[in-house]
């Protein structure tokens, strides 16, 4: 057998974003990999600093569209911070319903796009089918279907009234036999597990080794959730199972994605069962955010999102730096790909749920 | 519940000699955020190795170079005042580093602020901390700053083609995309059909 290399991207059927990976391959098997990165640096995190404070809530929810609603979140949790807002009780159950809701949605999407990879199409079209409700309930509840709009730096802006909770979850109740039949055809396929149990390992000691976060960390047995962690919004008053798996695998990866949306389900009926009466924003006027540093965590759909906020004297921040989920997860594709076949690099790289946008800014 | 160590400020004192500022607050949820500045940046491998034997997880790292502090203008006769420093003494000066390495202790935050005068360099995270690898190689195309013994330094985001410190530089969006402005562009239309009469 001989040695070569394999050229995937910039742009490639598998990749719904630019990315360009150098495999060294002997035979059918990956020897090595490198990334190379940088194709969409639109330079955000400069741009961030020449607007102000307000204008920065739009412009984080555009990092990125699968978690474009944790980005304004978390950025105005450290601007709260900075200025000492504490958001009404209703606006915090109204930004878990948001995350949860979009947590559905891009959960959904990922695995819809392992089973298009393993050439399952008719489960890609059925699960993008059942996430279209998903999408559907976005339209419904905040007029859009990607950039939601909900977060505003003291609170929502967003409500909803009894018709809509009505509707919510009239949808979600006809969202859960359909999730659950999904989970049980992921679980026990065969056409499934043939190409993705044992696949793209990365063990527990790696995942530790690389700080990899959110359901990549999980399905290698880290219990690590910010929503349990490092409780915000109303997930303090709520119960949320965090889904461990150990194998580190495609499979394991995915199963963890699918229970969570399932759990996603649970909370936002919670949230619901609990939304206090109230304002949904902590003051009427834009406040005054005075200087100050502060950091920022919550659970993106991807893992942990973070953020970093220095204000000095100026309306514009000084420095807003944010780590996505992505950034960490991209190192430990060198590992799952090691040994792996050539016919599984697609596959593999889905599992992270990679976040090119998000990661590059 | 907050699992910051109660003796974390000693701690970090011991793995620092040089010094510490440190302050920690918990917020109403219980979760816990502490930072610490250190008085020299010599200080921070062995800060890092600290972390790391509590298991905390390296979330990432922030580079910027915060402004200037404001001096009065001395009135005739009078000595310039001196520049206001950081801890430690390095110079607040608009082109001093400040490099905060955000780690992540099972939930709560724990930032430690280096500070790095222009022209100057700091000890690579990446061998204790595989996840410092991707930052501090983005941090040195978006700075002039070296990171000393980094142990694969290429470029990250940035072309190889394009000079680093892009954040400490204007670049003309012209430039960036390669156009050099629709005077060239002009200049190259004209060239090929000659210049109107």
């Amino acid at each position: 057998m001989s040695n070569f290399t394999i050229p995937v991207g910039p742009l490639h059927v598998a990749l719904e974003e630019p990315m360009y990976f150098r495999i060294d391959v002997h035979g059918e098997t990956v020897n090595n990999v490198t990334i190379t990165a940088g194709h969409v640096h639109r330079g955000v995190e400069y741009l961030i600093t020449k607007r102000n404070v307000f204008q920065n809530v739009v412009l984080t929810e555009r990092i990125c569209s699968l978690c474009s609603n944790s980005h304004p979140q978390a950025y105005s949790m450290a601007i709260e911070q900075i200025a000492g807002i504490r958001i009404p009780a209703r606006a915090e159950y109204l930004r878990a319903i948001a995350d949860e809701i979009k947590r559905v949605a891009s959960h959904l999407f990922n695995v819809g796009v392992l089973a298009h990879l393993v050439g399952f199409e008719s489960l890609f079209m059925h699960v993008m089918e059942v996430r279209e409700r998903m999408q559907d309930v976005k339209e419904s509840i905040f007029g859009n279907r990607m950039d939601i709009g909900a977060n505003t730096i003291g609170g929502v802006r967003y409500d909803i009234d009894p018709e809509r909770i009505g509707y919510l979850r009239e949808q979600l109740a006809a969202l859960v036999p359909e999730v659950d039949e999904i989970i049980e055809i992921y679980r026990t396929d065969s056409s499934i597990l043939r190409r993705t149990r044992g696949i793209g390992v990365l063990s527990y000691d790696d995942a530790i080794d690389c700080g990899v976060v959110g359901p990549v960390a999980r399905a290698a047995g880290i219990e690590y959730d910010v929503r349990v962690k490092a409780p915000y919004a109303a997930y303090d008053r709520l119960d949320v199972p965090v889904h461990v798996l150990k194998d580190g695998d495609v499979w394991s990866r995915a199963m963890i994605r699918l229970m969570e949306a399932r759990t996603a389900i649970d909370l936002i009926h919670q949230c619901l069962d609990g939304l206090p009466d109230g304002p949904t924003v902590a003051m009427d006027e834009r406040p005054a955010i005075p200087p100050g540093e502060a950091i920022a965590k919550c659970e993106a759909p991807r893992g942990e999102l973070i953020y970093y906020v220095r204000m000095t004297d100026s309306p514009k921040p000084e420095r807003v730096k944010w780590r996505v989920p992505s950034f960490l997860n991209w190192d430990a594709l060198g590992i799952m790909l090691r040994q792996a076949k050539v016919s599984d690099i697609a596959i593999i790289v889905n599992s992270i749920d990679p976040c090119i946008s998000c990661t590059e800014r | 519940m907050s699992i910051m160590p109660n003796d974390i400020e000693t701690r970090l004192l011991e793995a620092a000699p040089a010094g510490i500022q440190f302050r920690a607050a918990t917020d109403d949820k219980s979760v816990a955020t502490a930072w610490c500045t250190l008085a020299s940046s010599d200080n921070l491998l062995s800060v890092g190795l600290l972390l790391k034997r509590m298991g905390a997880r390296l979330s990432t790292i922030t580079v910027f170079q915060p402004k200037a502090a404001a001096v009065p203008k001395p009135k005739e006769g009078e000595e310039p005042l001196p520049l206001p420093t950081f801890l430690g003494g390095t110079p607040q000066d608009g082109k001093t580093y400040e490099i905060d390495y955000h780690f992540d202790i099972d939930g709560d935050t724990l930032t430690v602020t280096a500070h790095v005068a222009a022209g100057g360099s700091i000890d690579s995270l990446t061998p204790l901390y595989r996840a410092a690898d991707w930052p501090e190689r983005e941090l040195m195309e978006l700075y002039a700053l070296v990171v000393r013994d980094h142990p694969n330094p290429q470029r990250l985001f940035i072309d190889p083609s394009i000079d680093n410190a892009v954040f400490e530089r204007l670049i003309p969006y012209s430039t960036l995309v390669n156009s050099a402005a629709s005077k060239s562009i002009w200049e190259k239309i004209m060239a090929q059909t000659g210049a109107p009469s």
